[in-house]
Parts: structure tokens; C-alpha cells; sequence
């Protein structure tokens, strides 16, 4: 494959059209006129505000001293890979015994994200729990709508984690056995304010603590806090190693685009991998680290920063702005400029909306085609999933069938094979990923069936 | 409240020629007040040098009469007519991206200022924070009555003509397709996965708890009234539930 990091072949960070041609600077003049977009964007203002951002771990540490807090460790069982963040601080990435948060918008419109990485999970044996307990995050319709609060927000909050932190007691283990995994970007960008902003007021633990307490969901009559909020997307990059040795299809043929989520790297910045073995670390390491380890030519280019015009509230209320941004900022760039084979993200909204919103394109007379997916979604491709049964590409707008034939894979049989499953389902004869009964650990329905069940 | 006789600017922004404000000056006060008194406010704003970086990559700058850094400055000036002004239709332009955040040499978050002014819009009961979210009840009929927002027989040809002419590219009725993941929480066509009653009942507590469905109430009593019957009906199923355990 090639490199994107060598500066010999031209191929790194490529972002220029044909158009470009070089300005002949010498080494001082090139860095004078590139130092400002070095530190601003390549390296992001965040990084010159080092000193004055505190690790909000150190206030939740004295917190758990001083009485008022229990934290939900990430400990040894959970086999944690240690990485660094932005500021070069440690975060420690949870590879098993993982609690599911799962995606409303992944689950409701690109269902072969959550599949795809449970059936990662499988073929590495990495322990987990998929379980009925949980409400998404909410953040999706507060940050469209502004119906609910920083309150509400907190609350459900912790009362997701709880259930995380209790689920394993259904199978006769101890609490804390699972640790969170959140699968939504918004979620993780939200989660991780909410636990700012309780860390940082006494007021609003007061309040959350009272709702919690009716609820029945604190610890020794105290908030139970995460030591860290994880997102899947750390825990694909932390296993990537794994992952590619599980490889199965070459994909040293394809060029990729990353598109980093906005709430994912925007939101609470100090907390978000970067890895100088990826780009030089000018950029999150997640997804572009999975795709480098899978062999493809990770493709820069320069909108990579824009978001993809979900909007929260414009995805469902004001589409002409979400497609127009989607399509004139990022999947045309992304055709033109890189000439992708494919946008590669890790958020549900912006999954959703750079797939959904090409087909429009022809309206204008300018159509273009690009296939996205997840980064999780492509690794189980070329690990060997199934495209239909796991991967499920057919509720996907975009032409994913055009990457699959890059990729040798034989996308009409394979859909064959799934329409003939199909019949199968419809008899009650199913697969599944894991067993079904696993899925309620109380209230209506609930039956034990212990840790070998 | 618009009167005949007076334009839409002269409904939000005042009469040029009159003396009457259009807004008493109480009012103002008490919006920016409850602005101002959100725990949020002092972390998301710093301060402002007018640089402007926050606008030059701000998605919704490109399509709209909106720019963060006039949001910065209003508050940061406390020009209360201006910010008043501002939360009748500019700030529902924001994107809720969070670049400009991410850009700002202060350290402030208009994006995160912009929540909220949309909460305190909706609290005040603002004719543009009405007009903004009708198009949301169902999707905030379902987000609170199950804890999930988004379900797969939201998504069709219908509700998203401009999306193609396929939601799945296999044709197969959706209950026979969401079988056929094989995740066991997904196998359903009116949640995104199955939420446990327990789990609605729990989050509805949170929603009476923290003032949300009063801010529902306020913007649309209608759908209040619907969520209410429907969630009775919830916390009486769990309630009979409860009571078959202890027998």
C-alpha cells in the first residue's frame, strides 16, 4: 500500500486537485507560510490552550476521596490498552467484558454498524453485553430541538452507566463486571460534558443525585461516574492490530476517505486519541488508524475538518442545507479532490447523512457517488463478514456495491445468498450473534440463565 | 404577539419611527437573566476579540443569515434587544457541529451558548421556537415515550423522497428485514432496539424530574397531553407487572 505519511511519493496527505501545482518556497518560507495552518489547523488552537485545561479525571479522583463520588473503574479485567490523548495524556481503552450503549440512529437506519462490530467482537472472543435497559443519549434531540437540559441530560446519563455498571448481576456476576461501550459519537461527546459538568458543580450532583436516588441507581447512596467515557471507535483503534490479522481481502487497492465525527473530536478535544504513528498525529486517530492497519491509502483532503450537515435539527426539518452542505462539502470534495473509493466514518448522523444524501445530487445535473460506511463495517467486510447477513450494505443508499467489486467481492451472489436467508427468517429459523435470552436482565420477561448460558 | 397593521420587523426588532418598545425592557431582562444563570454560561463564554475564526468555519455561516461571532457578542455585550432578536430565528440555524468551538482562541462555545438560548426560547415560549419544532413531535413523541429517537418505520420513501428510491436494496417487507440482523435487540420495526418497560417508566421519571415536559407543555400542549395518556398506561403495566412478582 502506500504510505500516506511518506513526502516522497506525493500521495501524502493528499488533498490537492489536479490543479495544484507547487509554490517553490524554500525550506524557511515554506515554513513561515505553513506554520499558522500547522497550529491551527493540523495541530488545532486546542493545543495552545494546554495550560489552561484541566484533566477533569484529577477533580473526579478527589471527588471519589472526598466521599461524594463512587467511580466505575476501568480495571485489569477488563484488559485495558493504554493510549494517549491529545495533550499527550493517558486514557485507558477497555478491549473486553464491554457493556453495548447502543446507536437510536444506527440501530434504527444503518443496522450493520452495531452487527458488524458485535461480530468483530465474536471473532476475537471478546466478552460482551447486549442488553434491553438502556435509552439512547437523548443529545440527538436536545441538540436539534433544545428539549431537555443540562439536568435531564446528566440524569440519563448516569442511569445508563448504572445499568452498565449492575447489568452483570442478571448472570450471578459481580457489579462492575461490564464496562460502557458507546457506540454513538453524539453520545460520547455528550456523556463526556455531562461528566464535566457534575464533576465541576455540587448543584447539579445534588439535583441528579435526588432523581437517581428515586430511581434507585446510586451506589452506596452516591453517583456512580465513570473513570472513562470509551467510544467503540477507541476500542477498534486499540484492536486494530487484531482486527487486520484477521484480514482476509486485500484493500491495498482502495483509497480512503476519513471523516472524523464532530462530537466525537470537537466536543471535550482533550480527551480524544491522536497517535503520532497516524498522519504524524495532525489528525484523530481513530478510523484513520483501523484503515492504515487494513492497507488502504488513506487519502487526506481539504474539507476533512467540515462537518458532514446533519445539523441534529436540519437532517429532519431543513434538508436543503444538510445536502447541499453534504454533498458541495464533503462527498464532492472527497470524489474531485481524492478520488476516494470510499468516506469512512464513526458517528451515526454522519454515516447517515453523507450516504443518504448523494442520490439527490442528480437534481442539479452534477451527480456524484461515493460509498460510506463505517469504519467498523469495512474491517468485518474484509475480515470476512457476510455484506448482507453482517455488514448489511443494503440499507445503505450509497453505492456500496461498487466498493465491494473493488474489493473482488462477488456482491450479487452474496445478495443472492441473503435473499434466500431471508426465507429462512421468515420460518423462524434466524441466526443470531448471541444468545437472545442474554438480551433482558429485569423487569417483564427477565429469566436468569447464568454465566454459562 | 404580531398585531395587524405591524411588519415582522417591527414585531421582533421595534418600530424606527416609534417610541414604544416592542419588548418590554422586564423582559428582556429575564430572558438574558435565564441565559445567564444556566451553570453552562460562564464555562461556554470567556470572552470576544471580534476575530471572527469562529464564523469563517462555521457550516451554517454558509447557507444562513448566521454567524457565532455575532452570538459571542450579543451576550458578551449583553445586548439584550439584540439577543432577543437573535433567538427568533438565528439561533436555530446553528448546526451544533461545535467547530467554532473547537477554533476559538478564548475558549468559548457559541455553539454551546446557542443551546442555550434555544432552551430558554422554548421555556419563554417563543412563536419561532413553535414554529421551529413542529416538524420534531414525532420524533419526540417516540424519543420520550421509549428512549429511543429514531425507529425504522420512521425512515421511508415518503418521509425522505429526496434520500432515493430505496430505504433497503433488498425487497423484503421491514419486520422480515429487521429479523434478519443478527442482533436479537433489533428486531423491531417500532424502536430502534427494544427498550425494556422498566427503562421508559425510569426515563420518564426524569423527564417529570428535570422540568422537560413542562418545556414540552409550553411549546406543544397537544403532544404533552399524548405522551402523558401514553406513559399512564406504561407505568400501570409496570406498576401490574410489580404487583404479579410479589404474589
Amino acid at each position: 500500500m502506500a504510505n500516506p505519511t511518506d513526502k516522497t511519493t506525493g500521495e501524502h496527505l493528499t488533498g490537492h486537485g489536479p490543479e495544484w501545482k507547487a509554490a517553490g518556497l524554500g525550506a524557511k518560507d515554506a515554513q513561515v507560510a505553513t506554520a499558522w495552518v500547522e497550529q491551527i489547523i493540523d495541530k488545532r488552537s486546542m493545543q495552545t490552550n494546554k495550560d489552561r485545561v484541566e484533566d477533569v479525571r484529577d477533580a473526579m479522583w478527589q471527588l471519589e476521596k472526598d466521599g461524594e463520588i463512587v467511580v466505575h473503574r476501568v480495571g485489569d479485567e477488563h484488559k485495558p490498552a493504554h493510549v494517549k490523548t491529545l495533550y499527550g495524556w493517558d486514557k485507558k481503552i477497555p478491549t473486553t467484558r464491554l457493556w453495548h450503549h447502543k446507536s437510536c440512529g444506527q440501530c434504527g437506519n444503518i443496522p450493520g454498524y452495531p452487527t458488524s462490530l458485535l461480530w468483530l467482537m465474536n471473532e476475537m472472543n471478546v466478552e460482551y453485553l447486549d442488553e434491553t435497559d438502556q435509552t439512547s443519549c437523548t443529545a440527538w434531540n436536545y441538540h436539534g430541538s433544545g428539549i431537555g437540559n443540562v439536568e435531564s441530560l446528566a440524569a440519563v446519563f448516569l442511569r445508563n452507566f448504572h445499568q452498565a455498571y449492575v447489568a452483570a448481576k442478571a448472570q450471578g456476576l459481580p457489579e462492575g463486571y461490564y464496562y460502557p461501550l458507546v457506540h454513538c459519537g453524539t453520545s460520547f461527546g455528550n456523556y463526556k460534558e455531562m461528566r464535566s459538568y457534575l464533576i465541576h458543580s455540587a448543584k447539579l450532583r445534588e439535583r441528579v443525585r435526588q432523581i437517581l436516588g428515586k430511581l434507585g441507581r446510586l451506589v452506596d447512596g452516591k453517583l456512580l461516574i465513570p473513570e472513562e467515557v470509551v467510544h467503540y471507535s477507541e476500542w477498534v483503534h486499540v484492536m486494530r492490530g487484531e482486527i487486520a490479522k484477521r484480514q482476509v481481502i486485500d484493500a491495498s487497492g482502495i483509497r480512503a476517505t476519513i471523516h472524523p465525527a464532530c462530537h466525537v473530536y470537537k466536543m471535550i478535544p482533550e480527551d480524544v486519541i491522536y497517535d503520532d504513528d497516524v498522519l504524524d498525529g495532525n489528525r484523530v486517530a481513530v478510523s484513520t488508524g483501523i484503515m492504515q492497519s487494513l492497507g488502504t491509502q488513506v487519502i487526506d483532503y481539504s474539507t476533512w475538518y467540515d462537518c458532514c450537515g446533519f445539523g441534529f435539527r436540519h437532517i429532519i426539518s431543513e434538508r436543503e442545507f444538510t445536502r447541499s452542505f453534504a454533498i458541495d462539502r464533503k462527498i464532492r470534495v472527497a470524489v474531485e479532490e481524492a478520488r476516494a473509493d470510499v468516506m469512512i466514518g464513526h458517528d451515526t448522523g454522519c454515516i447517515t447523512t453523507l450516504d443518504k444524501n448523494q442520490w439527490i445530487s442528480k437534481a442539479d445535473g452534477r451527480p456524484v457517488s461515493l460509498p460510506v460506511m463505517a469504519d467498523c463495517q469495512f474491517a468485518a467486510l474484509v475480515c470476512g463478514a457476510h455484506p448482507y447477513k453482517i455488514v448489511q450494505t443494503h440499507w445503505h443508499a450509497s453505492a456500496t456495491e461498487g466498493l465491494m467489486e473493488k474489493l473482488g467481492i462477488d456482491w450479487q451472489a452474496k445478495k443472492t445468498e441473503f435473499e434466500e436467508y431471508l426465507k429462512e427468517v421468515a420460518a423462524g429459523r434466524g441466526e443470531t450473534l448471541y444468545d437472545p435470552r442474554r438480551m433482558i436482565t429485569s423487569g417483564p420477561g427477565f429469566k436468569r440463565i447464568g454465566q454459562s448460558g | 404577539m404580531e398585531t395587524a397593521g405591524t411588519t415582522r420587523v417591527q414585531q421582533f426588532i421595534g418600530d424606527p419611527v416609534g417610541e414604544a418598545p416592542p419588548v418590554e425592557r422586564a423582559k428582556l431582562e429575564e430572558i438574558f437573566q435565564d441565559i445567564q444563570s444556566d451553570l453552562r454560561f460562564d464555562h461556554e463564554l470567556n470572552g470576544c476579540l471580534n476575530c471572527g475564526i469562529c464564523t469563517a468555519t462555521c457550516p451554517s455561516a454558509h447557507y444562513y443569515d448566521y454567524s457565532p461571532r455575532e452570538i459571542v457578542q450579543l451576550l458578551w455585550t449583553e445586548n439584550l434587544e439584540g439577543i432577543y432578536d437573535a433567538m427568533q430565528e438565528k439561533i436555530w440555524a446553528c448546526a451544533q457541529c461545535y467547530t467554532c468551538a473547537a477554533r476559538c482562541p478564548f475558549g468559548n462555545s457559541p455553539g454551546g451558548l446557542v443551546m442555550l438560548m434555544r432552551e430558554v426560547a422554548i421555556k419563554h415560549g417563543m412563536e419561532s421556537a413553535k414554529n421551529v419544532l413542529r416538524p420534531f413531535s414525532r420524533v419526540m413523541l417516540k424519543l420520550i415515550s421509549t428512549g429511543n429517537q429514531l425507529s425504522p418505520d420512521m425512515i421511508s420513501k415518503d418521509a425522505f423522497p429526496d434520500w432515493g428510491p430505496n430505504i433497503s436494496k433488498v425487497d423484503a417487507p421491514l419486520a422480515i428485514l429487521r429479523k434478519a440482523i443478527p442482533v436479537p435487540t433489533l428486531h423491531t420495526t417500532k424502536t430502534a432496539w427494544e427498550v425494556n418497560l422498566k427503562t421508559s417508566v425510569e426515563l420518564y421519571t426524569i423527564w417529570e424530574e428535570t422540568g422537560v415536559l413542562d418545556s414540552l407543555k409550553t411549546i406543544d400542549p397537544n403532544l404533552f397531553d399524548v405522551i402523558g395518556d401514553i406513559m399512564d398506561e406504561k407505568r400501570d403495566d409496570y406498576a401490574d407487572w410489580l404487583e404479579d412478582q410479589e404474589e
